[in-house]
């Protein structure tokens, strides 16, 4: 379907045309015990757009991921994906129909190769066999810029390389949405500016992203919107400027690292 | 008679959930299942019947020997041995363990050969009449002290400093960082406080049943019998995990015969596991 | 890592050379050899499940004890031949792991070798129960069979089987799927893999690889015992074969078992206790200082060559 391997492509977005929603986050509501995470969550992703989260830790940012992508159940409410419901779904269930996401600490396959860690993305991701997804893993490696590597092993290669590995991996099962979290926590500023290119590339592909951010100045200057979260609710949604002038936003993120 | 069975359970109950205290302590702090924990309680037995046996000394009054004698071995044993593993993958973990129980059995079966050894001071046998029942002193005290054991620790989780921290780290190994606490001491204290208990533990399972070095296997599974239904490093869900173990293990010897208690447990297990993974009060091993 | 011509080469002479044995040996280097090749079928079958998916399993005997108990009760009360009584109790064996690996796969790992460990004895109580069946605690006799080449080759056949078995975890899509739950279950599950599926078929092919040596066990021996078909000890010797020689290998429950079963030889009737000691002090050090095992510790030296 998407074509990795550097052909210039059309900007992706269709002009003129509504933006569709393809994920309906709606009512969700998790809780842990008595600490409540997430409360009456509503979450909208459209079609091509990139969505910035922001929010003071602990304000329950993963945990909303942690509830898309499966891997919990809400207490209440439901989540759509392209129309039907997933909110029960289990978590390798949800990546085939087309969520991927990246994990805020790395998790590599630490005793496979780079190339076999974007391999298992391609073959049970996007169900591919081994040689063909071997292709499809090696395309996308090269357009991460890990080709070069692929024969090392995950620890052989730098901080950097393992959050583009984290990338490429959930690249490979081609998705519509990804959802990143704090993929550039940690990255020097030419590393973000790289970063900022690369998820560009990503979107133009038709790809959704939903990131969480700490970092302000890049997922302010990427995002289309942005939603901010604090203690479990949703405080704000707009624009980058019209969030960044937002007096409850500030008021929350006081003394938060501005980049 | 059903209340005699019922309770023989809940005595015998109140010591298999003072057994497990310490499992769940030290699984809900460093998140490794400890599988040397059979023989902690072992060690606590041995030391209880050697200090009777040589000198004459009351069981209730080696308690505070097991206690000093399993925290030391606690305390250098994690921080020496298992804090090596304490971050890789916990297969690591379950293998130390596994190792270690192996050496202490054995080389305790050296020690002192595989014969079942009975504590029994004078007192041993005796009993006295409640209504129609039949309480033995014995079961009795050592079932409160059992109960005082574990009132104590949760007291001291609770209002202590040392039990605060202790508690943040189960809950949040990097809040408790952020509170000033270092998880590396805590993490030695932790298992230092888990041997101890079930040293004392093992001490009070010694004047009830016989005592040999392999008798760790057992006990650790019911330990983790209790810990899956009652959750991990949750005080009152190892006391009701211990008392329905107790309970379910009188009735089923009763009326059953001792071989089917095993094969009950494991039925019950595996029922939990499938109805409700999380344990009675959702605390237990699964997310 | 697919074999390289010079690999195969010496895997053939090894096969051929193990198949002509029996011709030349006496009865005590038959009988030392079936047993080796035994513990490399049992090390190799844990392996399947504890070394591509990092799940421990301290019950495994449990499924070797189906195999033996199941056989023996097969020719025993229905008159069975061998063969089928063997394979149906090893398919009984494989499916009862993934009955049980249901509820307890979704434990962590540390659990899920916990729970095993109690359904292990709770199969172990269940023949000693229901002695009619089994003849519970005064043992199982099957029908006599000397053919002691018979058992070599059984057992080498199904070590056979079992390599091919691991090879095929190797380099297969699904042997993939299972190291990435190995090494990373969640960051697996969530790109795509069907985690639970993929461990529940690791288990019964492992449990069922381990049924077929009890069975041939049983049959070899005549005379079962739950004590020894349910022994603890075999799972323990299993584990610390797969780990000593490398889980996760193809060669390392070759390695472990064939060094292990040949120390046991040496020591066992001198230092039975010391023994286990020695055991455990080689599971601390494999934990401690080889955590790859002995194949891992060979391709670190050739990588820093």
């Amino acid at each position: 379907m998407w074509d990795w391997s550097g052909k210039k492509l059309g900007t992706g977005k269709p002009s003129g045309e509504k933006a569709i929603e393809i994920l309906q986050v709606e009512k969700v509501t998790k809780n842990f015990g008595n600490l409540i995470a997430l409360q009456d969550v509503d979450v909208v992703l459209r079609k091509g757009e990139i969505l910035g989260m922001i929010g003071p830790n602990g304000s329950g940012k993963t945990t909303l991921f942690n509830v898309i992508s499966g891997i919990y159940t809400p207490a209440s409410g439901e989540i759509r994906f392209q129309g039907r419901p997933i909110t029960n779904h289990k978590p390798h269930m949800i990546c085939r129909l087309g969520i991927a996401r990246t994990f805020q600490i790395v998790q590599p396959f630490g005793q496979m190769n780079l190339l076999e860690n974007v391999l298992i993305g391609s073959m049970y991701g996007r169900g591919m066999p081994i040689e063909a997804g071997r292709n499809k893993a090696e395309e996308v490696l090269y357009f991460v810029g890990l080709k070069d590597k692929m024969y090392l092993t995950p620890n052989e290669v730098t901080t950097e390389d393992r959050r583009r590995l984290e990338l490429a991996r959930a690249l490979a099962t081609e998705p519509q949405i990804i959802l990143l979290d704090e993929i550039m926590a940690g990255l020097t500023p030419a590393e973000i500016e790289e970063a900022l290119k690369l998820l560009h590339e990503v979107n133009k592909r038709g790809i959704a992203i939903f990131m969480v951010e700490h970092i302000m100045k890049a997922v302010m200057t990427i995002s289309t919107r942005i939603i901010v979260l604090n203690y479990g609710q949703k405080i704000a949604e707009g624009s980058p400027k019209e969030t960044a002038e937002n007096p409850e936003v500030i008021k929350a993120y006081l003394g938060d690292r501005y980049v | 008679m059903l209340l005699q069975v019922l309770l023989n359970g809940v005595l015998i109950g109140g010591i298999y959930a003072a057994c497990a205290v310490g499992f769940s302590l030290i699984f809900g702090v460093l998140r490794i299942i400890n599988i040397v924990h059979g023989e902690f309680l072992m060690l606590g037995a041995f030391i209880t019947y050697w200090l009777f046996k040589l000198y004459g000394i009351d069981p209730f009054f080696s308690i505070p020997f097991s206690f000093a004698v399993l925290w030391i071995l606690g305390y250098l044993l994690q921080k020496y041995v298992i804090n090596r593993i304490i971050e890789a993958p916990e297969i690591m973990s379950l293998l130390l363990t596994f190792g270690l129980s192996l050496i202490i059995a054995n080389l305790a079966l050296i020690a002192w050969k595989g014969d079942y050894r009975l504590v029994n001071p004078e007192y041993a046998g005796a009993n006295f009449r409640l209504a129609s029942l039949t309480v033995p002193y014995t079961r009795l005290a050592t079932s409160v002290f059992a109960f005082a054991a574990m009132a104590g620790l949760y007291l001291f989780l609770k209002h202590t400093d040392l039990g605060r921290a202790i508690k943040a780290t189960s809950q949040n190994k990097d809040g408790a960082r952020l509170q000033g606490v270092r998880p590396a001491t805590i993490y030695s204290v932790t298992f230092a406080l888990g041997a101890a208990v079930t040293g004392i533990a093992g001490s009070l399972l010694s004047m009830s049943f016989s005592v040999f070095p392999s008798m760790g296997g057992d006990y650790l599974l019911f330990s983790f019998f209790i810990v899956v239904l009652g959750g991990m490093g949750h005080i009152p869900g190892a006391l009701t995990g211990g008392l329905i173990l107790g309970i379910l293990q009188s009735l089923s010897t009763n009326f059953l015969g001792a071989g089917m208690t095993y094969i009950l447990i494991f039925v019950l297990l595996y029922i939990v596991l499938i109805v409700r993974p999380a344990g009675i009060f959702g605390k237990g091993l699964v997310e | 890592m697919k074999i390289s011509s010079a690999k195969l080469g010496v895997s053939l002479v090894l096969i051929a050379l193990a198949a002509v044995v029996p011709l030349g040996v006496s009865g005590y280097w038959l009988r030392l050899f079936t047993f080796i090749f035994m513990w490399i079928g049992l090390a190799g079958s844990l392996n399947l499940l504890t070394g591509y998916t990092g799940y421990l399993d301290f019950g495994h005997v449990a499924f070797f004890g189906i195999g033996a108990y199941g056989t023996g009760v097969l020719m025993v009360k229905l008159g069975m031949p061998f063969f089928p009584a063997m394979f149906i109790s090893a398919i009984l064996a494989g499916l009862l792991a993934v009955i049980v690996g249901i509820p307890t796969m979704r434990l962590r790992g540390a659990y899920f070798a916990i729970a095993m460990l109690a359904f292990a004895e709770a199969v172990k109580q269940a023949v000693l129960e229901f002695d009619g069946l089994t003849g519970g605690g005064n043992g199982l006799s099957l029908p006599i069979y000397t053919n002691y080449q018979f058992f070599y080759y059984a057992m080498l056949g199904t070590v056979l089987l079992i390599i091919g078995a691991t090879y095929w975890f190797e380099n297969s899509k699904f042997g993939k799927g299972l190291m990435a739950i190995r090494e990373a279950e969640l960051a697996a599950e969530v790109s795509g893999v069907n985690t639970l599926y993929c461990k529940l078929i690791a288990f019964g092919v492992s449990a069922f690889l381990a049924g077929i040596i009890g069975g041939i066990y049983a049959y070899w021996m005549t005379f079962l015992y739950p004590g020894d078909a349910f022994s603890i000890l075999i799972t323990m010797r299993m584990i610390i074969m797969a780990f000593l020689g490398g889980a996760g290998t193809l060669l390392g429950p070759i390695i472990g078992a064939t060094f292990l079963a040949t120390i046991e030889e040496i020591l066992w009737a001198e230092f039975k206790y010391s023994y286990l000691i020695i055991v455990g002090f080689i599971v601390v050090f494999v934990v401690l200082v080889l955590p790859r095992g002995l194949v891992g510790l060979v391709r670190q030296k050739a990588r820093n060559r």
